[in-house]
């Protein structure tokens, strides 16, 4: 299907935070709620509309295991967008269910390493990169563990966009992902982003780059034709 | 970590002027470069890798593509599979229409074995024909994982059958039937990848016998000064086993490389033979049809320059090399060479 922009997104965060599960909802609305651990890096993709503009979504799922991320770091360098995952929860249950070699791992550690995700991507990837923090399974309410304005702090301290989401009830899910592709278009037609540079993890459609070649960030009305996907 | 994006920037710049006339100081099998190159196709002639559906098919045109842009510079192999499971016979566990292509790369053209699986569903036209070349009508890809290959497993499950068993660190377990469009040939190269896999070339290890003569180290630190004596000296192959050690002598290690070289040793002679003679000598006898024409590796040589950057780290290639790796492979050099490595570092 014909695009006028493809953006480049990458999913990142503790392992067990539901970093797939989003993903799932988001391209096939659905929740599986046992995934297999992922290893390297899974793909996703879903068409969306911003501003009459068919946008695809090219969505990098990575691996949240530490020993299973040895070639996702560098994947980080062509993204426009990052949704940065932690669990509000912590409960003893979903605890135990991530032993994960030696390690036992608490939910709250997932927020508390968000320090570490923030710079590793921010180290790898391009300056201009949208991250959007995700407060994942908010269903759970009974089980939270990180309050919300505690996200809400940690986003503004850092520049990031928030938001709870539930990949379970779907609740927040599309936002997000259209949260972020909202802000990257601003910063496209802002002029922030050149979106000639592939690096900047934007491509423009065939058609579409044909009319605005001389231009980014183009107003140009005409819908993006002939683009692949 | 795998911060390779700037080096590879400085060869692609070199890419369009490179060609033949890059100095490869001090080690002699380099200097060869223009006699080995004439083993690979040049552009305009047929590859048998393409022909056989496992170069540049639509996994790899797709990774390659300006919407993924992964791995660039390095060649993909790549098959098309039928996903199957385990009953008294195969059974196939999606409709005809739907397959995976199964492919391996390097995330950095010069490592000694490929260390990226790739797979991608394909949605195959109802009634189309699956070929992989270049079908009629585009078929539906989606590229879904890329898994680095040390949290893999592949197996041959069924000879008989060409079924792969693939399985993951995590235990996820897949059975891959080969497409029956497939020639035999193929699975015989899934076979070599399997072992190399395992057991990996030759020139990883420690075998004198072998040669290593590629610069690891950066080519600034090298003997400006070119050596050609060596090459004169070097004997002419006349056996395939020599030949697969001369090409691994002359840095061609590249394990994707090896499985074709492998396969094709004989067209490989049959070629070569003639590119050298190519006035003298009509290639009267056995007319090779061209996809046998020559090594199915890849066409664009460029990707060899970094040889001589000393990338053997994989998952930092960028990053400094090991000198235990170093000492391994100046181990593997033959007696001749031993002192002109000890010079250039």
């Amino acid at each position: 299907m014909a695009y006028a922009y493809l953006f480049k997104y990458i999913i990142i965060g503790d392992t067990g935070v539901g970093k797939s599960c989003l993903l799932l909802q988001f391209t096939d609305k659905r929740f599986q709620p046992v995934h297999d651990l992922t290893i390297g890096v899974e793909f996703g993709a879903r068409m969306i509309t911003i501003d009459g503009k068919q946008i695809k979504l090219q969505i990098w799922d990575t691996a949240g295991q530490e020993s299973f991320r040895s070639i996702t770091r560098s994947y980080y360098r062509g993204a426009a967008g990052a949704l940065l995952v932690y669990d509000i929860t912590s409960t003893r249950e979903n605890t135990l269910k991530i032993v994960i070699g030696l390690s036992l791992m608490f939910r709250r550690d997932t927020f508390n390493h968000l320090t570490t995700w923030l710079e590793d991507a921010r180290q790898h990837s391009n300056s201009n990169m949208v991250i959007m923090l995700i407060g994942n399974k908010s269903d759970l309410e009974s089980r939270r563990e990180v309050k919300k304005e505690e996200g809400e702090a940690f986003a503004r301290e850092h520049g990031l966009i928030f938001m709870e989401t539930s990949a379970k009830t779907a609740s927040n899910v599309e936002e997000a992902f259209i949260n972020t592709a909202k802000e990257i278009y601003e910063k496209i037609q802002e002029g922030v982003f050149d979106i000639n540079n592939e690096a900047n993890g934007i491509k423009i459609g065939p058609q579409h780059a044909a009319t605005n070649a001389t231009h980014a960030g183009s107003q140009g009305g005409q819908q993006a034709g002939g683009g692949c996907c | 970590m795998l911060s390779s994006v700037p080096h590879r920037k400085t060869w692609n710049k070199s890419k369009k002027t490179v060609k033949v006339t890059r100095s490869y100081p001090t080690f002699p099998s380099l200097n060869a470069w223009e006699e080995f190159r004439g083993l690979f196709p040049v552009d305009g002639e047929p590859n048998p890798g393409v022909g056989l559906g496992v170069e540049e098919g639509l996994l790899g045109q797709m990774v390659h593509s300006p919407e993924f842009n992964l791995f660039p510079e390095s060649v993909v192999f790549e098959s098309n599979f039928v996903q199957v499971r385990k009953g008294r016979d195969w059974i196939d566990i999606y409709k005809t229409y739907n397959t995976m292509a199964l492919g391996v790369t390097s995330s950095v053209p010069c490592l000694p074995l490929p260390n990226i699986l790739l797979m991608a569903s394909v949605k195959w036209h109802h009634g189309q024909n699956q070929t992989w070349n270049k079908p009629s009508t585009a078929p539906k890809i989606i590229l879904k994982r890329i898994l680095p290959l040390k949290f893999v497993e592949l197996q041959v499950s069924d000879h008989l059958q060409r079924v792969l068993r693939l399985r993951t660190v995590t235990e996820k377990i897949y059975y891959l039937k080969l497409h029956p469009d497939h020639p035999k040939t193929v699975f015989h190269f899934w076979i070599r990848l399997i072992q190399i896999l395992q057991k990996g070339l030759s020139i990883t290890t420690k075998d004198p016998r072998i040669l290593v003569t590629h610069c690891l180290v950066p080519k600034n630190s090298c003997s400006p000064s070119g050596d050609s004596q060596l090459v004169q000296k070097k004997p002419q192959a006349s056996q395939p086993s020599e030949s697969l050690m001369q090409l691994m002598a002359k840095g061609e290690s590249e394990a994707l490389c090896q499985i074709f070289v492998d396969l094709h040793q004989h067209n490989l002679f049959s070629s070569r033979s003639s590119k050298k003679t190519e006035n003298k000598k009509d290639s009267s006898g056995k007319k090779t049809s061209p996809s046998e024409d020559s090594i199915p590796c890849t066409r664009d040589l460029s990707w060899r320059d970094s040889f001589t950057y000393g990338e053997w780290e994989r998952e930092n290639p960028s990053g400094p090399q090991s000198l235990s790796l170093l000492s391994t492979l100046a181990a593997s050099t033959g007696p001749q060479l031993a002192p002109l490595i000890g010079s250039s570092i």
